[in-house]
């Protein structure tokens, strides 16, 4: 057979490389098998008595024919006739009857060929289609065994029917050990007693929980070792038989760049209030130098009455004492709140009164207003106090947003701080800071919580993005409107805890 | 000396008010306190003679505008200015308004009693201040072109980088300078220093000499 096409490459002629040997066989075995026949004929027969048969060639033509395809089943045919005809023994006198003969051999043995050739075509094209499938099939294999996720197969009782490879490095079981066994070695309890009911209930309601959805799961390994997974699951149906495959994704490292961003932001939280501080420095030694200056006035003071111990001068420099204590507390208070509001500490949420967070944030925020000449006012609505907060990142809302209408109202006329609590939209607790400063621009309203954005000399236009995010990470909201008296008004939104939960919490 | 001076204090925060109150009272002089300038000049008709002590930074009207208000009354009461936070330009601006002392807070007692004493001495008998600036004089006599010039700067508010760069020297040296002149005039800091500059009547880098306080 000659190559059909020699560009085709090595895969192709590798593969042609046996079927050429073959046919070469089986035109070797068409010349030996029929002159094998007709020997056998000569010695079988003898020729003198009687005329030359056919009928020891058929064994050759069907041989070769058949199993060999159109060329060696032509040949053993042509060869035979040839051998028939040039045969010495056969009489002349039956030479037209015996060409009849030779003539119908021919066609009997053109058409055993011709079956043979259709024969061996159906076997080529079987074989083809299996080197298809196994291909295939390793193509799939090869699929299974890169794809990230693991990929676990379960009939409808449950019992494991294939394992991947990724699924084998996930839970540490071997495909081997866990094929054949109930899925549910996979999960930790509750789940691992409550899927076959998962399964049931599916079968019989038709109703999907899962299948199709995904949802966050946990996995249990080998070792007893459980891990957040992402399962989803697909349904076949094949060959009559219902199969689940579940798709699961390993979670751990997913968590884990969460959690690394959740600290990152926590970090950049930190540094925005160390800022804040920063920018506060001059106002808060101030605030600090005054109970500083009067504690050495009394200290003074008294030193001087002390030359002179009557006793109307011991009972003035006790007084005096008294309040130098006083004022020595005033200074390690305000210093307390600020390392309080500087420390670097986890956030931590807890419940805490509205109130009393607004009422220390102000202190330290209202640090130089009185100087100023700022009127402050601030007023709570008692039914709403109660949010599940985080004081500090709150306390810093409340700062930056204070710091800013103070810086606000510098070069105003009308001073006016006000801070109010009020009962929000769906029960949430609101809360407002307004002045009566210079107002926003318009061009600056659309990009005031931006990262950056900044009409500050000295500013790094953080502030108001991080108290968004802060905001936001407490499922509130904020925004800011123009202060009807003019102004600004920065209003946020915060969780509140209704008596009934607070209950709950006890 | 009258026979009662007064001295009136003045400062909106209530503790160090009324530690000036009780520091002055155990020096033995009489004393007003009031919360904030205007309060102290709704008092003033009924007030005969005395001096000022009076915090700077206050609402509504602070130390500096309280003495200038003062001044264009005609008013020649001493007053003397107390900051919790000294700058220089805040400093030169109160003594050009003829304040009669300028002080950081905290300080030592002797310093406000000995500027109170001096103050209430002035407004009879200038020959106080006259020896005091006579002694500054000759202090500052003391000083190298290059070391007026650097306190010229420096009594101007500039930092020692523009000092620097005006006199064509580098910061370094000017750093010397600044240490030389404080060393030289027994000066413990810098608002001390523009005090003295402006008692002594140096001329400030504008030229124009500054107007001795009396």
């Amino acid at each position: 057979m000659p190559l059909r096409d020699p560009r085709t490459g090595f895969a192709r002629l590798s593969g042609l490389v046996a079927p050429i040997n073959e046919r070469v066989l089986w035109y070797i075995a068409a010349v030996v098998l029929t002159i094998g026949g007709f020997t056998l004929h000569l010695v079988v027969t003898p020729l003198r008595t009687a005329q030359a048969d056919l009928i020891f060639m058929v064994p050759a033509i069907l041989v070769t024919g058949a199993l060999g395809g159109l060329g060696p089943g032509l040949l053993a045919t042509a060869l035979c006739i040839v051998l028939d005809l040039l045969s010495p023994t056969t009489p002349t006198a039956y030479f037209g009857s015996h060409l009849a003969t030779a003539g119908a051999f021919g066609v009997i043995g053109i058409g055993i060929a011709l079956f043979g050739e259709r024969l061996r075509f159906a076997r080529m094209n079987a074989a083809a289609r299996t080197q298809d499938l196994l291909s295939r099939e390793a193509h799939l294999q090869s699929l299974l065994a890169t794809v990230p996720e693991a990929v676990v197969i379960i009939d409808e009782n449950g019992v494991i029917q294939s394992f991947s490879s990724s699924a084998e490095r996930l839970f540490g079981y071997s495909a081997a050990e866990v094929i054949g066994q109930n899925v549910r070695i996979l999960m930790p309890s509750p789940e691992r007693e409550a899927h076959d009911g998962y399964i049931r209930r599916y079968l019989q309601t038709g109703q999907r929980h899962i299948i199709g959805i995904g949802r966050v799961a946990v996995g249990e390994r080998k070792d007893g070792a459980t891990f957040p997974i992402d399962l989803s699951i697909a349904e076949i149906i094949s060959g009559g038989q219902r199969y689940f495959t579940g798709y699961v994704r390993d979670l751990t490292e997913h968590q884990e760049t969460q959690q690394r961003l959740e600290q990152m932001q926590s970090e950049l939280v930190h540094i925005s209030r160390l800022t804040a501080m920063g920018e506060m420095a001059s106002a808060l030694a101030h605030e600090l130098n005054q109970p500083l200056s009067a504690i050495a006035n009394y200290l003074t003071g008294s030193r001087r009455l002390l030359t002179d111990a009557s006793e109307e001068n011991l009972r003035l420099v006790r007084t005096a004492i008294d309040t130098a204590v006083e004022q020595s507390l005033r200074a390690g208070q305000i210093i307390r709140r600020l390392r309080d509001f500087v420390a670097h500490r986890e956030p931590e949420k807890r419940i805490e009164s509205l109130r009393k967070l607004i009422e220390e944030a102000s202190a330290l925020a209202l640090v130089g207003a009185k100087e100023l000449g700022i009127r402050v006012r601030l007023r709570f609505e008692p039914a709403i106090d109660r949010v599940i907060v985080d004081k500090v990142q709150i306390q810093q809302v409340m700062l930056n947003l204070m710091r800013n209408a103070i810086e606000a109202m510098e070069t105003s006329d009308r001073r006016e701080l006000s801070v109010t609590t009020a009962i929000g939209p769906e029960g949430a607790a609101l809360i407002e800071v307004a002045d009566t400063g210079c107002g926003i621009s318009s061009e600056m309203a659309d990009q005031l919580f931006l990262p950056f954005a900044t009409t500050k000399v000295h500013g790094m236009g953080i502030g108001l993005s991080i108290s968004r995010t802060i905001i936001e990470g407490h499922e509130g909201r904020i925004w800011a409107e123009p202060n009807p008296g003019g102004g600004t008004a920065f209003r946020f939104t915060l969780q509140a805890l209704v008596d009934e939960e607070l209950g709950d919490v006890g | 000396m009258s026979a009662d001076p007064v001295v009136h204090v003045i400062d909106d925060d209530e503790a160090v008010r009324r530690s000036l109150d009780f520091l002055l009272q155990s020096a033995h002089f009489k004393t007003r306190t009031y919360e904030n300038a205007l309060a102290f000049l709704n008092a003033l008709p009924d007030i005969p003679s005395g001096c000022v002590v009076t915090d700077v930074k206050m609402p509504e009207m602070s130390g500096v505008e309280l003495l200038r208000h003062l001044r264009h009354k005609n008013l020649r009461m001493p007053v003397i200015i107390i900051t919790g936070h000294a700058d220089v330009p805040m400093a030169v601006e109160a003594m050009k308004s003829g304040a009669a002392d300028f002080l950081e807070k905290p300080f030592d007692d002797e310093v406000l009693l000995t500027a109170v004493r001096s103050a209430l001495a002035s407004a009879e008998d200038v020959s106080q201040r006259e020896i005091e600036r006579t002694e500054l004089q000759q202090r500052f006599a003391t000083l190298s072109k290059r070391e007026r010039e650097v306190l010229q700067g420096l009594v101007a508010g500039k930092p020692n980088k523009t000092i620097a760069f005006d006199l064509g020297i580098s910061p370094r040296t000017v750093e010397i300078y600044r240490a030389n002149v404080m060393t030289k005039m027994r000066a413990v800091s810098l608002s001390e220093l523009v005090r003295m500059t402006l008692i002594a009547g140096f001329p400030t880098e504008q030229g124009t000499e500054t107007r001795p306080v009396m």
